[in-house]
């Protein structure tokens, strides 16, 4: 909301400048967006009278004017602009003088005649958006008057916003109130006066409320024979300072008194109005209405209207209908000033998508005692401004009385409650400043009645923090407070998530975070099954691609793989949650799944590496490592999975539960992504993970005796998986047998076609002593006989 | 015989002295002292000597064994000395080549920050509580003083999942979520994603918050405000400024907005905080009597604060990154920048 501080001015005195008002107002809760002085860099402008204006002699396009600005001779001006005539009055810049933006205005020559300065538009004095020729001035301009000052360019603009609590806020009478308070100055209100005919309002229209919960109070006034015209200088620049565009005095009066007293007023063009009566009901299904937008809107049965004797002319508290609007041609003007229903105002706002400015100081709640003082408002500037004459009365319908609230304030509470002694004198006087007023008291508490424009307090919290706020937030000291516990615990994965995201960044990894959408379309196109496809899907979703949330986080690994393509190598995870519906709650379950991928060449490309790019292993041996520091046994198998190779991809499993997956990305969906083929991918459920109840770490004794290596190389069958022959000697060594490593495996020229060589080192050491050859010896012959017997190993 | 041995000294000594390797050294003490070396075949020859004779030949042989030896350790140094010379000159490397290495790994900058955020907190006794983001509209609004049809509900642009479910608008749903869990006293901070309706420039459809709540009998808004303050000045460091406005938010009374003095210009007034030398970067407040009636919480006898704040914002600030949109891209360009 755009507030004008020389208007502001015009209800309360403020004794501060611009820049001190605008800090307190920030403090006192009321933000300031931006401060704005259009009349800042203006300089030298003045209110000029055309005296002569003749052809150019060298130039088509151009005029050599004579302008008077009451100092000394009239000076000598050319001007490329056609809308002036003599007579007209316009801004004139001097010679010396200075536009917006710091444009500087100088005598010079042009096409041999002198000009002395210059006329401006109202786009050159940024008054106007974009204008066509100069501006032309109000005759009753005095001549040689500064600029700034007639078109009250000699004033700061606030940008402010206001939150939802306190639509009071929203106007200059509101503003002004609480500043007065805070600077305890009197609140200036304007003086109302107007003369009303002999004729009552009630011999020519009626109001008539049907659904007094919609709308509890709804008031209107007749003025007769208006003459619709421009608003006068004042009443225009008004609302151009607040943004709005002048459209005639009847609309722009109304405009007006909205933003003077936040209280929306509509004026009907009574004689389109049925029987030129009033009626305040609910819309019929499907009744319909052309709003003032030009929109046909169709109704329900929930949204309020205001009627006449037949059909609706008004969404009440939103916008006014096309029909009964107030046009060059309105003579009789009914005027309503109402009290609507917040919450129905919003609903039909919403339902609308029609959140006018009207609708949003409904919907915030309006003050019910201040109806019939804008209604008078806006009718004593009608009967100045637009003559006519007023009937006399008010007609005042008031079928549901809405009685204030009384809230009690204990002063000790203050001080519980934000920790600093405020004296109880400041406590009670802040609030009567307010408008609150004391309907009982005593030593310890006072009760007192709520203001009808202040619906946002209600307890005695609300009380505290008015104290709070006029004492000063500032003010208030800051304290450590002493942190204590329940003994709950509500989260137990945080710091292993931790954990692992650690290791991973350890060992060169770097972490990505994606948004947790997803779209069904490329799961399908990434051949991912029916179990992933059950998916959540949002309502009113940004784009298709954004349709639904991720049960998987691959398709994002695999972006990033395609947004990095151009890089040699790429090692990166991302830990988050995927969402899976569950048919048995209402909310899905949310796992968090780490998923890795590294792609392209395995070491940086650097003079001490070789090319090798990653493979099966390099990935594999990650997720070992992650296992191994938690301490988690797992199995792994084969796994058919479309997105990735059939021969390299497998999951893993602890007491049959899959953990997760590993993989080759498949050659066609690489090509496909246009991504490095060799590509590989994992995805770990952590919540499993770390459900499993990992081995305790406990101490080994280290032995003080040697140990003893033996190596063994044999021959099997080529297909034979190397696991076999770890998991066939697991039991044997009696205790002896420490450690068994894989040191080679070779298929090639050396062994035959169907045949591979496995190397294998064994470890010997015993805590109790240095073991003999013979023992080792007869443990190895076990190990061959065993090997030789299950898969007819040869020993090379 | 003297003379044999005399002469036998004499080659020994040029030849050590014309050695040079160890490895020739030990050729000439086997040559010379060995079991079958010169000096021990001209021994085995006192024998045919006159008993007179025998000691003093053996005496002299004997000198003469001691004077090789002697020659041959002392020139031993000297060779293995020169040995380690040329083996140094022969190892030269050029010490400027970059060193065999990965590179280091990036944490995602949001974490990083999140997790000095966290350890602050946790240093003065919270702990972390986490809840769904798929969440139901009573945790996300009505519980949190935010019915259907309240003016608050604009601000939060919600994503619907189905009647009564959303993607949570911020993480203070589970504030409740948590109350509902224990009794006072409460000390938690919950770090999570949240969603809205949003995306340009400076907005992302999904970003990360991080929220407080302290609950105990005597929790004021002055702890409040020393809670956050030390948080700031240990987060943006001592110099920072801080000030408290009054706001408004349906589930904190009194109510306020956190700013901190420009991270960029230092409160003089620059582009990034629109000339005011402030930056907003917080909310927070006074849990609201309605929340606790929510949580069946006794207002009389307990009260409490809570806050809530973009931990996107804090990482852009801190790094001085210009948009949020670079925080999700996944550019590893910008990723191993942190």
């Amino acid at each position: 909301m755009k507030i004008s501080l020389n208007w502001l001015k015009e209800y309360c005195n403020l004794p501060v400048s611009f820049k001190e008002l605008a800090e307190q107002m920030t403090m006192l809760g009321i933000e300031i967006e931006s401060i704005e002085e259009p009349g800042k860099e203006i300089e030298n402008i003045f209110v000029g009278k055309i005296l002569d204006i003749q052809q150019h002699p060298q130039a088509d396009k151009l005029v050599v004017c004579k302008t008077d600005i009451g100092k000394g001779e009239p000076l000598q001006i050319i001007c490329g602009a056609k809308n002036m005539k003599v007579g007209d009055k316009v801004p004139t810049a001097i010679d010396g003088a200075t536009l917006p933006g710091g444009f500087k205005i100088t005598r010079r020559k042009m096409r041999g005649i002198e000009s002395f300065g210059m006329m401006c538009s109202g786009a050159e004095l940024k008054v106007e958006e974009d204008s066509e020729g100069l501006l032309i001035l109000h005759p009753d301009m005095p001549i040689g008057e500064d600029i700034k000052k007639v078109l009250g360019l000699d004033d700061i603009i606030f940008e402010i916003e206001i939150t939802p609590n306190r639509g009071d806020w929203a106007s200059y009478i509101g503003l002004a109130r609480e500043l007065s308070a805070y600077y305890n100055v009197p609140l200036t209100l304007p003086k109302i006066e107007f003369i009303e005919e002999e004729k009552t309002v009630s011999s020519v229209s009626s109001v008539t409320i049907e659904c007094p919960d919609y709308c509890p109070r709804y008031s209107g006034r007749v003025i007769q024979n208006v003459r619709i015209s421009s608003s006068p200088d004042w009443l225009a620049r008004k609302l151009m300072s607040a943004g709005q565009r002048p459209i005639n005095n009847i609309v722009d009066i109304t405009n007006f008194v909205l933003l003077e007293t936040g209280h929306p007023l509509h004026a009907f063009d009574l004689d389109k109005l049925n029987e030129n009566r009033i009626v305040v009901r609910l819309a019929k299904d499907g009744e319909e209405i052309r709003t003032l937008d030009g929109e046909l809107r169709t109704l329900n049965s929930n949204q309020m209207i205001i009627a006449d004797a037949i059909k609706p002319q008004a969404l009440a508290g939103i916008m006014g209908g096309a029909d009964s609007e107030v046009d060059n041609g309105t003579v009789n003007v009914f005027l309503e000033s109402a009290y609507f229903d917040p919450v129905s105002i919003r609903r039909t706002a919403r339902h609308h998508n029609l959140l006018t400015e009207a609708a949003q100081h409904f919907q915030r709640g309006a003050d019910l005692e201040m109806v019939v003082w804008a209604l008078n408002r806006a009718t004593a500037l009608i009967q100045e401004l637009a003559g006519g004459e007023v009937l006399k009365g008010v007609l005042d319908e008031y079928p549901k009385k809405i009685e204030r609230k009384t809230v009690k304030l204990r002063y000790k509470r203050t001080e519980k409650r934000t920790g600093v002694d405020i004296d109880k004198n400041f406590q009670k006087s802040t609030m009567t400043k307010l408008g609150f007023t004391i309907k009982d008291e005593n030593e310890e508490e006072v009760f007192f009645t709520v203001p009808s424009w202040r619906h946002d307090v209600s307890l005695e919290e609300d009380l505290i923090e008015e104290i709070a706020r006029f004492y000063g937030y500032d003010k208030i000291p800051n304290t450590i407070p002493k942190i204590r516990q329940s003994g709950a615990v509500f989260d137990t994965t945080f710091k292993k998530t931790h954990r692992i995201r650690e290791l991973l960044v350890h060992k060169g990894f770097t972490e990505c975070y994606s948004w947790t959408f997803s779209n069904p379309d490329i799961m399908k196109q990434l051949k991912f099954s029916e179990d992933y496809l059950n998916m959540v899907f949002l309502q009113n979703p940004l784009s298709k691609n954004l349709s639904t949330l991720r049960t998987t986080i691959i398709p994002n690994l695999l972006t990033t793989a395609q947004k990095n393509h151009l890089e040699d190598t790429l090692s990166v995870f991302e830990i988050g949650p995927v969402f899976i519906p569950d048919v048995k709650n209402l909310l899905p379950n949310e796992p968090q799944k780490i998923g890795i991928l590294i792609s392209g060449i395995a070491h940086p490309r650097l003079w001490c590496y070789d090319r090798r790019q990653y493979d099966f292993f390099d990935l594999k041996g990650v997720i070992e490592d992650i296992l191994n520091e938690l301490q988690i046994t797992y199995r792994v198998q084969r796994l058919e999975f479309p997105l990735f190779h059939s021969g390299q991809s497998m999951r893993i499993t602890n007491q049959n539960d899959e953990l997760g997956i590993v993989g080759k990305i498949s050659p066609k969906i690489a090509h496909e992504l246009e991504i490095n083929e060799n590509t590989y991918i994992s995805e770990l459920n952590l919540e499993k993970i770390f459900k499993i109840i990992s081995k305790k770490k406990l101490y080994k004794t280290i032995s003080e005796f040697p140990s003893t290596s033996r190596d063994l190389s044999i021959l099997v069958k080529r297909t034979l998986p190397v696991s076999d022959i770890f998991i066939s000697l697991k039991s044997i060594g009696e205790g002896i047998l420490q450690k068994i490593e894989l040191f080679d495996v070779y298929t090639g020229e050396q062994v035959p076609k169907d045949k591979k060589s496995v190397a294998l080192g064994f470890t010997f050491c015993s805590e109790e002593r240095t073991l003999t050859d013979s023992e080792i010896d007869a443990v190895m012959k076990q190990i061959i006989e065993k090997l030789q017997k299950q898969f007819d190993a040869q020993i090379r | 015989m003297i003379e044999e041995l005399e002469q036998i000294k004499e080659s020994a000594l040029q030849k050590i002295k014309e050695s040079d390797s160890t490895d020739f050294l030990e050729q000439i003490r086997v040559e010379f002292l060995g079991k079958k070396g010169k000096i021990t075949e001209v021994l085995k020859k006192l024998g045919s000597l006159s008993p007179e004779e025998r000691p003093k030949i053996g005496n002299i042989a004997n000198e003469i064994k001691n004077i090789i030896t002697n020659n041959i350790q002392q020139q031993y140094q000297v060779v293995l000395e020169k040995e380690f010379q040329k083996k140094i000159e022969q190892e030269q490397i050029d010490i400027t080549l970059p060193g065999r290495t990965y590179g280091n790994g990036h944490m995602h900058v949001i974490n990083q920050v999140m997790n000095e955020i966290t350890s602050i907190f946790i240093q003065m006794g919270f702990q972390v509580a986490s809840g769904p983001e798929v969440e139901t509209e009573y945790y996300n609004f009505e519980s949190l003083n935010t019915p259907e049809d309240h003016p608050a509900r604009d601000v939060h642009d919600t994503f619907y999942i189905k009647p009564g479910v959303v993607l949570r608008t911020h993480t203070s749903p589970v504030q409740m979520r948590v109350m509902e869990k224990t009794k006072p006293p409460v000390a938690v901070i919950v770090p999570g994603r949240v969603y809205r309706v949003d995306n340009d420039a400076s907005h992302s459809p999904m970003f990360n918050q991080m929220e407080g709540l302290l609950v105990d009998e005597d929790i004021t808004f002055a702890d409040l405000k020393g809670t956050l303050m030390y948080f700031v000045h240990n987060f943006f460091g001592k110099d920072t400024a801080v000030r408290f406005r009054p706001h408004y938010f349906p589930f904190t009374e009194p109510s306020a907005e956190m700013d901190i003095s420009c991270t960029v210009c230092k409160g003089k007034g620059c582009r990034v905080c629109k000339q005011s030398g402030w930056l907003e970067i917080l909310g927070c407040g006074m849990v609201h009597p309605k929340v606790f009636q929510y949580a069946g919480y006794d207002n009389e006898k307990y009260q409490g604060y809570a806050f809530g704040f973009g931990i996107d914002r804090m990482a852009m600030l801190k790094f001085a990154i210009p948009s949020i949109n670079l925080l999700f891209e996944n550019n590893i360009k910008f990723l191993e920048q942190f």
